[in-house]
């Protein structure tokens, strides 16, 4: 009896295709977009009778192990970015987030600005060099970004006045191959925003 | 002289089973550069008797042939113990096949109706998987999808996705942001990428017909997302509680679990066992990244790598197998494992260059993978390196559809 139905309804839909072109409104509602097969013609597979094709869209609000909600928001969402402070990077050794000596004292300089500006908080932007796995390499900006942050909590900036993104490799400083630019591209950048 | 080719033939044997009886015994030994395969057998087909007329018909030949030598089980011939006759033509904005495919003492017959240009590759790449697992009794892989990145530059990156035979190349997104890591869900249909749309790194995924949603922006890093064999659940990297770490979501309930705690290590890319019940992924905690299995239940996680300073990316076929890159002696190979033998079963399938991000195809043979800016199917079986994308562009980050 269902195979019966599946069959009718997948030859009405062969004849309303007959008369479009690329996208076309399938029966939940949506459009098929171009790259997508016409699975709705073969029976048993992705037809309207699939469950996948019913799917829950939306994800409920997501919640930890305890139940808490999971939430924060970031600062680039919610504040707006503070222009023309000009807080020199810190660059890293390759595959390392610790923070090189030579870099401290622009770490201090930007505690030095957080504790005097308390309207402002900090984002600090973490970077690879393009070597690599590019999924890793997002974990390894973090944790470059992280390491500053820490730096920065221990100079006694409240924690919560600094947040963290990664860009991994994705938005080199410097283009092309080689340790010159490789190590321009293996840094932690500042943005500021305003409370 | 007969003598002397006799024994040649001989050593050469010999020679083949000490080849193939060092990988056996390869644990505590040093790492074989390569296997010298020569391909899988191949049934040999003839088009021959397949009358094609009009571009379309054309078009379905061209496929056809395209996507039988790509599958490997095939070799298209003027003649062979397989044959396909009939016609093809053009008919409306489509084709019309009425066809029959024959191999000794089996046939059987093929008529379909295409009701647009879009369908006559489809049509094609259906009968090819056809043929497939009708002669070769194997998983076709012409009708499944591979996803991937073209990145431009500095912060400015869009998704594309073709058809296995690198044919249908369609750009997806047209964000000009970073973009990371795109896999498809095993329903072949939706897509889970990390997108810099926001500003900094956010999972969304691309549900068939709808609009893209945000799965998981909050503070930190969010990355990593790979579904489950059974879509329920997705398994993803997260920061928001101190450094990245390994979660799994239940996408109907939004709830978390969190299955790595390393504050001194990072986690990253986590793929899905075929069972659904581990999770292989890439951790730093011994220093450099490499392979770790947890089980995700009891959370209990082991190591799998210690050969090569990184080892990356992996993916795990439902025949069982992980497929990774790993880098030795400063350069990338993609290596092929049996999680349940260990590292001592390890075959590297390419030589060494820089071969990154491989995905397996749904025949469990075939892998995609990125090289030089741009991706190249690799066979596990021997046969060479085809290149998949000839248009300019930095071609990266491949996954291939599980359908």
């Amino acid at each position: 009896m269902q195979s019966r139905y599946v069959v009718i309804v997948n030859v009405a839909l062969m004849g309303a295709l007959l008369f479009m072109d690329t996208g076309c409104r399938t029966k939940a509602g949506g459009w098929r977009w171009p790259w997508q097969k016409d699975r709705s013609m073969e029976i048993g597979v992705g037809s309207l009778t699939d469950p996948t094709m019913l799917e829950n869209i939306d994800v409920a609000n997501v919640t930890d192990e305890i139940g808490g909600l999971v939430s924060g928001s970031r600062f680039e969402d919610t504040l707006q970015a503070v222009q023309g402070i000009n807080l020199s990077p810190v660059y890293f050794a390759f595959d390392s987030y610790a923070l090189p000596p030579p870099e401290v004292s622009k770490v201090e300089q930007v505690a030095q600005h957080l504790l005097q500006n308390m309207n402002h908080v900090l984002v600090v932007e973490g970077h690879c060099d393009e070597r690599g796995s590019n999924e890793y390499n997002l974990s390894l900006g973090e944790n470059r970004a992280l390491s500053v942050r820490s730096y920065l909590v221990n100079l006694g900036v409240s924690a919560d006045r600094i947040q963290t993104r990664s860009f991994g490799e994705e938005k080199p400083a410097v283009a092309g191959v080689g340790e010159e630019a490789w190590h321009l591209n293996r840094r932690g950048e500042f943005a500021l925003f305003q409370k | 002289m007969q003598k002397t080719v006799f024994a040649l033939v001989v050593g050469c044997c010999v020679l083949a089973g000490i080849c193939f009886d060092v990988r056996a015994q390869a644990s505590g030994a040093p790492p074989l550069i390569s296997v010298v395969k020569k391909g899988a057998e191949k049934n040999t087909v003839s088009l021959a008797g397949l009358k094609a007329s009009g571009p379309n018909g054309q078009l379905f030949l061209r496929t056809l042939t395209r996507n039988l030598e790509l599958s490997g089980w095939f070799k298209v011939a003027p003649s062979g113990a397989v044959q396909v006759q009939g016609a093809v033509a053009d008919a409306g904005a489509g084709v019309q096949s009425n066809c029959r495919v024959a191999w000794p003492g089996k046939a059987f017959n093929w008529s379909k109706v295409s009701l647009g240009q879009k369908e006559v590759r489809h049509q094609a790449q259906q009968l090819a998987d056809e043929m497939v697992r009708l002669i070769a009794g194997e998983t076709g892989i012409a009708q499944s999808r591979i996803v991937f990145v073209n990145r431009r530059g500095k912060n400015n990156a869009d998704l594309y996705v073709c058809d296995a035979d690198g044919q249908g190349i369609m750009q997806i997104t047209h964000d000009n942001v970073a973009a990371v890591g795109p896999r498809w869900a095993p329903n072949g249909r939706d897509i889970y990428y990390t997108s810099f749309l926001n500003g900094y790194p956010a999972i969304f995924r691309m549900v068939a017909g709808t609009e893209r949603k945000a799965l998981a922006a909050f503070k930190g890093l969010n990355t990593g997302a790979a579904v489950s064999p059974d879509g329920g659940r997705v398994a993803l990297i997260l920061s928001y509680e101190g450094n990245p770490e390994l979660y799994v979501m239940v996408l109907a309930t939004g709830k978390l679990a969190r299955l790595t705690r390393t504050p001194h290590g990072s986690e990253a890319s986590p793929c899905w066992s075929p069972d659904g019940r581990s999770v292989a992924y890439v951790s730093d905690i011994a220093r450099t990244p490499q392979l770790y299995l947890v089980d995700v239940a009891t959370k209990q996680s082991r190591r799998l790598t210690y050969k090569g300073t990184e080892n990356v990316n992996p993916d795990w076929h439902k025949k069982g197998f992980i497929v990774y890159s790993t880098r030795r002696g400063g350069q990338y190979q993609i290596v092929m494992m049996d999680p349940r033998v260990g590292e001592s079963s390890c075959e590297l399938i390419t030589p060494p260059g820089d071969y990154e991000h491989a995905s397996w195809a749904p025949d469990g043979r075939h892998v995609i993978c990125s090289s030089r800016s741009t991706l190249y199917i690799l066979d596990t079986l021997g046969d060479p390196a085809v290149r998949l994308i000839n248009i300019p562009g930095n071609w990266m980050s491949p996954d291939w559809s599980d359908r």
